[in-house]
């Protein structure tokens, strides 16, 4: 847009072109004269083309004019071609102005083309096989040639001066032209990059918003599907105790059994402890026999005891000595039957 | 054409060839590019990521991301169907992304290096994992896309990038072996802040003149002697249209892009050296530690291959595979040799490297 407070008069492109068209022509110009201050052309060569062309453009023409041309055989008319075009460069190096050597080179190459092209048995009429031909003769040679020209320091500071200059002129009628068109009070090239420019911004926030907002789904989804992790972790720690729990569960079944078998055995103790009882009775009743033999053995030594004063006068015999009696008879004494039973369940 | 007898249909086809060549001469060469079916998935200022759609399953998890130069459209990586690499990676069950950098207008004349590898591709890179539900990825760089590809994966050395391929990527800038370049953009001769602040972006014929000179009999003169044989003997014009269009369809180089470019690179050798800085982060291309495969022409004269060799002895990774092969800087990867050598070498490296461990 417009800036303010320029108050230079619009200035004419027309007029920034005139420079550049003197400019032009002068360096063409020059460039037909060979002179060194050309950049296009440093060493002549259009110059020296442009003649070998309107050399052999005569000589064909002298030809026409002796009418042998319409019955030329093609390698004539090759014959011709080269013989026109390679004498102006000859002639050329004659003047010393060949100072890199390269119309030597061009002049080889052209002997070697016209050794290959004439070596051929049939020249083609046709002349686009003749142009195939022929690029494929000379190809190769030109490319060295130009490679050769290119490669040098001469030709790239021409070339380098001429895109400094070249630039330098660009710069200035882009300033120009911006200059001229806003004093017009239209809009230039440049303004309308500033407004595109505000665009590509503006998406470019746009993009950044777009991308925070991805951003964000995705960790929301990576938070979601981790807090549900965390509880599919629970349910299945929860699913991973169940074996356990049912294996207990089996534990408790084996247990049952074992404790119908515990209470099988308890349901077979009172059946036991019964017979113990019986046991019990019997012994008490043991007892109670055992009882009536001593008082029985009492009675028997009481009456024996009565009997024996009558035979001697007996000890009073002790205690002990009345029990061991009791257990040892005397020789062919024999104990009543109840007595020897007692003896053998005391002992 | 009979030499002898010239009838009138040999006249007619004649005159129907030469009309062809004509037109194709003075109107440009017109060919249907990049036909394989695709999907733009994302879109920041003129960038776009496509997603070529699958032809047969898919069989392999990793997805491939290419990156193109900027100077040129990434159609010749698709060109026509039956000499496209990218149908053939899709129709071998790959999964296929694409960057295309569009052509910057005027207002993007300030978009440099550091938007390109820290803005532009991580978040493609990101894009791509996200469309193909993928954690690791593929990059392909060719040219100038593989020095940007091999920068990003000396930024980002995190574990997503699984495989990286680089086409003739040029890595050392030494002059002395960057033939003819080396003088040509040497600082004695190229200022490129005087292109810049005349041009802006700097025009896609200035950027096409510089690499044409570097053969100018063969792309000069020897493309339209090709063109002029094929017709003449009848013979399929297809490819070399398609490729005569992309040749003419350079992008306008971004103006700081290629002041970096230009003195950084090419004057300076600052990458090979671990120099370059992008928003303060050093590129330090021995970061990278995935597997690589480089693959140089013989016959390149726009990255040549001490260009592309260095990378072997600046990265950290235990498998660097180059290849040389013999061809040039674009017929490494479109026609027929390519077809039998490069393109079944890429599928044979990246297969086994495609699998989920």
């Amino acid at each position: 847009m417009p800036q303010e407070g320029n108050s230079r008069e619009p200035a004419d492109p027309m007029k920034l072109w005139e420079p550049w068209y003197e400019t032009a022509s002068k360096a063409w110009s020059n460039t037909s004269d060979g002179s060194k201050q050309a950049y296009v052309d440093p060493f002549g060569f259009y110059q020296t083309w442009l003649k070998s062309v309107g050399n052999a453009q005569e000589q064909v023409q002298e030809q026409l004019k002796a009418g042998s041309f319409g019955t030329m055989d093609p390698k004539e008319a090759w014959k011709l071609w080269f013989e026109a075009t390679t004498t102006i460069w000859e002639k050329a190096i004659g003047k010393g102005t060949d100072p890199l050597g390269l119309t030597t080179q061009w002049l080889e190459m052209m002997e070697e083309a016209r050794a290959r092209i004439l070596a051929e048995t049939n020249i083609p009429a046709d002349p686009f096989t003749l142009m195939k031909q022929w690029y494929d003769a000379t190809s190769e040679s030109w490319a060295t040639v130009i490679g050769d020209i290119i490669g040098t320091e001469r030709f790239m500071e021409s070339s380098s001066q001429f895109l400094e200059s070249y630039t330098s002129l660009y710069r200035t009628f882009s300033r120009a032209n911006e200059e001229f068109f806003s004093n017009l009070q239209l809009p230039t090239r440049s303004d309308i990059a500033r407004v595109a420019e505000l665009v590509v911004e503006v998406e470019d926030k746009v993009e950044q918003v777009e991308d925070a907002i991805e951003d964000l789904e995705d960790n929301y989804s990576k938070v979601v599907s981790s807090t549900l992790d965390g509880r599919f972790d629970q349910v299945e720690k929860k699913l991973a105790a169940f074996p356990t729990v049912l294996q207990k569960l089996t534990t408790v079944d084996a247990l049952e059994k074992r404790l119908d078998q515990v209470e099988r055995k308890v349901d077979a103790l009172p059946a036991a402890l019964q017979k113990l009882t019986t046991v019990d009775d019997v012994e008490k009743r043991l007892d109670r026999v055992e009882s009536k033999l001593d008082k029985l053995l009492i009675v028997l030594e009481k009456i024996e005891a009565k009997e024996s004063p009558k035979t001697s006068k007996p000890t009073t015999p002790t205690p002990g000595k009345a029990q061991a009696a009791k257990r040892e008879p005397s020789k062919g004494q024999a104990l009543p039957v109840e007595a020897e039973s007692v003896s053998r369940r005391t002992k | 054409m009979n030499q002898n007898k010239t009838t009138q249909s040999d006249f007619d086809s004649a005159f129907k060839k030469y009309r062809t060549g004509m037109q194709i001469i003075l109107e440009g060469a017109k060919a249907d590019t990049g036909q394989t079916p695709k999907e733009v998935i994302w879109t920041k200022n003129k960038a776009k990521l496509y997603h070529y759609e699958p032809m047969v399953e898919k069989r392999f998890p990793i997805p491939i991301l290419m990156i193109y130069a900027l100077i040129n459209r990434p159609y010749v990586l698709d060109l026509m169907p039956g000499n496209s690499f990218v149908e053939y990676l899709v129709k071998h069950g790959f999964d296929v992304f694409m960057l295309d950098w569009g052509t910057p207008g005027d207002e993007d004349k300030k978009l440099s290096f550091e938007d390109y590898v820290l803005d532009y591709i991580p978040r493609a890179v990101k894009k791509v994992l996200k469309a193909a539900r993928a954690e690791e990825i593929s990059l392909l760089g060719y040219c100038m896309g593989g020095t940007m590809t091999a920068m990003y994966a000396a930024l980002f050395p995190d574990k997503l990038l699984r495989n990286l391929i680089l086409l003739t990527a040029p890595v050392d800038f030494t002059p002395d072996d960057m033939g003819l370049f080396g003088l040509m953009t040497s600082p004695k001769y190229f200022n490129p802040d005087h292109v810049v602040e005349a041009f802006g972006n700097i025009p896609a014929d200035f950027i096409d003149t510089g690499n044409r000179m570097l053969k100018p009999v063969t792309n000069y003169v020897g493309t339209y002697v090709t063109m002029w044989d094929r017709l003449m003997q009848g013979k399929s014009m297809d490819t070399w249209l398609a490729m005569n269009k992309w040749v003419n369809d350079g992008v306008p180089f971004a103006g700081e892009a290629f002041r970096q470019w230009i003195r950084e690179f090419y004057q300076q050798n600052k990458l090979v050296k671990g120099e370059i800085t992008l928003r303060g982060r050093k590129v330090d291309l021995s970061n990278i530690s995935c597997p690589i495969l480089s693959i140089a022409g013989s016959k390149d004269h726009i990255c040549t291959l001490p260009q592309a060799e260095a990378i072997k002895r600046v990265v950290s990774s235990k498998e660097v595979d180059f290849h040389v092969v013999d061809a040039g800087h674009v017929g490494l990867m479109t026609g027929s040799d390519a077809r039998k050598d490069v393109w079944p070498t890429i599928l044979h490296w990246l297969e086994p490297r495609s699998s989920k461990e």
